[in-house]
């Protein structure tokens, strides 16, 4: 594999890796503060597919500009099923959490699929072919406008959870319930706010996928896996790990796909998972939360 | 030969040592009881013993088999059982199927594990709870639910863990009687770790005292509460005579 | 005028033989089990379209899956989410004999079960090596079902991404090919029957009372003598053999299989835990309750909803799942369990009632 080729796989990792970043944010998020797998998640990721479409085959519109519009929806949409079901299973067996979590994806794919088909959707831009050749390697534009996107917001994430008010109401939370309400912190406010956040953050990826991307409403599926794995890899919980981790498998299943065939290359994140599962369950940054 | 030997056993979590080269034997048919203030070390020696935690050293050997290392379950078929602070019931089914669980530890006939149950439940006087669901008893009812079920293990001796927490006094003069009866009819060896003073001098034959993991008294139960050691570690003057 | 009550205490013959069938609840559920596939199995009397026998087939089918998972995550307490992968091994590996090997799936549904348990072993093997609890169990499974789907898509041998699909050919007892709808449903008939004795006998033997405790209590059931690795790994072996099983006689009417169908969580959610959820996870009556309530339903208001367009069977099962879990969490046999209670209590305090026709 000659050098161009080596960096070049790096560069297409990392700009898929940035989507996989954001994902994970997301799920890590989620786990982090409410302690629940969301096993819904990539049907948001999906959602906010196919709602760029939408507006797309609607309107015309650029996928890029569809962010703010997927990132309300679906943020109404977490807030929704959070404070309507998750709510009330937060206290339950964690069998009934994943049942009625995976209820709700399973009803979100039929009804993508009832109102769209299950036939292979893409929209096409103009520039999505333009690249920006730079050192004798090829930057996809609309990639690299992900990816750039990708880390603009994770950042703008990071330090709305560092330094705002209700970022870091999020974070005393995901430290420790009782004491949050004690301070007199909404806990179920804060629920509502982190699974709305963590459903938005996962649209947005879904959207800037969208250029020259072939969908189906069951793409979320594999989606949502490779963001366990980020996450279980990163430690659950860890913002900076889900972030890592998601550079780090985007890479990893890149070369994967260079050497396997890009229809297999998910079997390298498997593997990566089951690895991680047996021999460091704690994920890169130690130890497991509680 | 003690039936029960612990030999200096160790236990530390990262840098905390839990308990700290503990040793301790228990006879045939007698009663011991381990006391000592809260996070001494006690439940932590009990979960050693009996095969939740391995020690980081020391050893453990029951009616002449080492039993170091061994699984809970391996444990209890060899004839040591144990009940837990925090009762534990299996709360959605029956208090009959409960004990049988315990039963089925000797057999796997169900007809002789419902006779051994029911039988367990009439040696306690609660055959009428036999019916009921475990998650529906009231406290008092739960612990010696926890103890009938150890006791159809058919135990040569049990590790009793507060099985007085949070009992009135009616309610544990009831378990005290229960503890007895196993003893006295059954011969069952107990050890057991208790913080009220009444049901420790009434029940054991021996006392010893844990005080940050280590064992710093050990004796005939009027000898140790007036050892100046172990009043000041934990029973306090007035408490010699307390409740 | 005679002062002597017209209804004497003498019980009505017609009612002895019924009440000892409905002594308590575990045999109630088994009678009503036994009555409702007793019911599916005279249909064929009264039914004539292929098209209504063949959703009672793949109900009765369905409570056989639904038994299997049952017994592992329902009785056992396991978080074996992806359970499809059992019935997806069994339906390959019988397809597999028939087509290369031209062993009869008589033979071949067994070995399937086989195949299917040796997959159980190993993920159990696995899960109890490495200590992965609850929720990484779950993803593992998960995990697992990509993993194998994957390999499947790229697997020639199985067909790779084109499936295996049942060879044409005449009708045969020997190949298990019939041209009509009947032998189908006595077959998974018997297979439901088989599946709820076994489940019954399971649960009251002592490794059902295992099972529960496991379930109840880890801890406390290892504190009174059960080996918990032992019988963790039991129950997923049976659940994976009796789902392996079902997955040979799924490929033998469904007549193709490939990997994106049935590596599948929407198949999952469909025939492994829409039922036993509905019908009650953990319950003797649950699987059949469920599967035969679920798929009719489902049918049905697919209907309503056009069945053409696809994902509606999605959106149906998705809403049970998440009905159920919201305002049944018990399921089926939740609700017909406290009917029960109140029933008997009710003839019991009738009976002490009016056994006072003695003192008139």
């Amino acid at each position: 594999m000659d050098l161009q080729i080596f960096f070049q796989t790096i560069v297409n990792g990392l700009f898929t890796g940035g989507i996989y970043a954001l994902v994970a944010i997301g799920l890590t998020l989620i786990y982090g503060v409410m302690l629940i797998l969301n096993f819904a998640h990539g049907e948001f990721l999906m959602l906010g597919m196919y709602l760029a479409y939408w507006a797309f085959t609607l309107a015309g519109i650029d996928p890029y500009l569809a962010v703010p519009i997927a990132a309300l929806l679906i943020f109404g949409l977490g807030a929704l099923i959070q404070s309507g079901l998750v709510q009330r299973v937060l206290s339950a067996h964690p069998l009934n959490q994943i049942i009625l979590l995976l209820g709700v994806s399973t009803l979100i794919i039929g009804l993508v699929q009832f109102f769209w088909s299950a036939e292979a959707k893409s929209i096409h831009v103009s520039y999505e072919t333009s690249v920006i050749p730079l050192m004798g390697l090829r930057f996809s534009i609309p990639r690299l406008i992900a990816f750039l996107s990708a880390m603009v917001i994770a950042l703008g994430l990071f330090l709305f959870l560092r330094f705002t008010r209700v970022g870091k109401a999020i974070r005393a939370v995901s430290q420790s319930r009782d004491a949050a309400t004690l301070m007199g912190i909404n806990v179920k406010y804060i629920y509502l706010l982190t699974f709305g956040i963590g459903a938005a953050v996962t649209a947005i990826g879904g959207v800037m996928l969208t250029p020259n991307y072939k969908m189906i409403p069951t793409i979320g599926q594999q989606f949502g896996v490779i963001a366990f794995v980020v996450v279980v890899l990163g430690t659950m919980g860890n913002f900076l790990g889900a972030f890592f981790g998601g550079l780090i498998i985007g890479v990893v299943e890149a070369f994967a796909g260079y050497l396997l065939g890009g229809d297999v290359k998910i079997i390298a994140s498997m593997l990566v998972f089951i690895l991680i599962l047996l021999f460091r369950p704690a994920g890169l940054f130690g130890r497991r939360r509680a | 030969m003690a039936l029960l030997d612990v030999q200096g056993i160790t236990k530390r979590f990262g840098g905390l040592v839990a308990v700290n080269d503990f040793s301790l034997s228990v006879d045939r048919g007698h009663i011991v009881a381990l006391i000592g203030p809260n996070g001494a070390g006690k439940t932590t020696a009990f979960n050693v013993i009996a095969g939740f935690y391995k020690p980081n050293d020391g050893k453990v050997f029951f009616d002449g088999v080492e039993i170091t290392g061994l699984r809970p379950d391996q444990v209890c078929k060899l004839g040591l059982s144990r009940t837990f602070q925090v009762v534990r019931p299996f709360g959605s089914i029956s208090v009959l199927d409960n004990v049988m669980v315990g039963a089925y530890a000797r057999t796997s006939d169900t007809r002789v594990a419902r006779e051994k149950a029911e039988e367990a439940l009439e040696f306690f006087g609660m055959q009428k709870f036999a019916g009921s669901t475990a998650s529906g008893l009231p406290i008092a009812s739960r612990k010696r639910l926890e103890i009938a079920r150890a006791l159809a293990t058919g135990p040569k001796m049990m590790l009793l863990d507060e099985a007085m927490a949070g009992l009135r006094p009616a309610e544990a003069d009831e378990v005290i009687a229960m503890v007895r009866k196993m003893s006295e009819e059954k011969g069952i060896a107990i050890l057991l770790v208790e913080h009220v003073m009444k049901v420790v001098m009434s029940l054991s034959e021996r006392i010893a005292v844990l005080h940050h993991g280590e064992k710093i008294a050990e004796g005939n139960p009027s000898d140790v509460v007036q050892d100046k050691q172990v009043i000041d570690a934990y029973l306090g003057e007035a408490n010699v005579t307390s409740r | 005028m005679s002062t002597q009550s017209l209804t004497t205490a003498t019980p009505k013959p017609r009612r002895n033989w019924l009440r000892p069938l409905f002594r308590d609840w575990d045999r109630t559920q088994m009678t009503v089990s036994f009555i409702i596939l007793g019911l599916i199995a005279l249909a064929p009397l009264v039914v004539d379209s292929p098209y209504y026998l063949g959703i009672l087939i793949l109900a009765t089918l369905y409570a056989f899956i639904g038994v299997s998972w049952n017994i592992v995550a329902g009785y056992a307490g396991q978080l074996l989410i992806a359970h499809i992968i059992f019935l997806a091994v069994g339906a390959y590996t019988t397809l597999v004999l028939l087509n290369q090997f031209s062993v009869s799936p008589w033979v071949g549904i067994p070995i399937a079960g086989l195949v299917a348990a040796l997959l159980g072993v190993l993920v159990a093997f696995i899960t109890l090596r490495y200590g992965l609890k609850a929720d990484y169990f779950a993803l593992f499974t998960i995990a697992l079902m990509v993993a194998l789907r994957t390999l499947f898509l790229k697997w020639e041998f199985v067909g790779g991404a084109l499936g295996i699909g049942l060879r044409l050919s005449n009708p045969s007892w020997l190949k298990m090919i019939f041209d009509n709808k009947e032998p189908y449903l006595y077959i998974s008939l018997a297979l439901a029957t088989l599946g709820m004795i076994l489940q019954y006998l399971i649960y009251r033997s002592k490794m059902g009372k295992y099972f529960i405790a496991i379930r109840e209590d880890e801890s406390a059931a290892a504190a009174l003598g059960v080996n918990t690795s032992l019988y963790k790994t039991l129950a997923v072996v049976i659940g994976a053999a009796l789902a392996g099983i079902g997955g040979g006689f799924y490929a033998m009417y469904v007549t193709f299989v490939d990997p994106p169908q049935v590596f599948d969580l929407g198949l999952n959610v469909e025939i492994v835990m829409a039922g036993p959820i509905i019908g009650g996870l953990g319950s003797l009556a649950g699987p059949v309750l469920g599967a035969l309530v679920n798929k009719p339903l489902a049918v049905l208001i697919r209907g309503f909803l056009s069945a053409e367009r696809s994902g509606t069977s999605l959106i149906v099962y998705g809403s049970f799942l998440i009905l159920a879990i919201m305002f049944m969490p018990r399921g089926l046999a939740g609700v017909l369990h406290s009917i029960y209670n109140k029933l008997s209590r009710q003839s019991r305090e009738s009976k002490s009632g009016g056994s006072q026709s003695g003192s008139a």
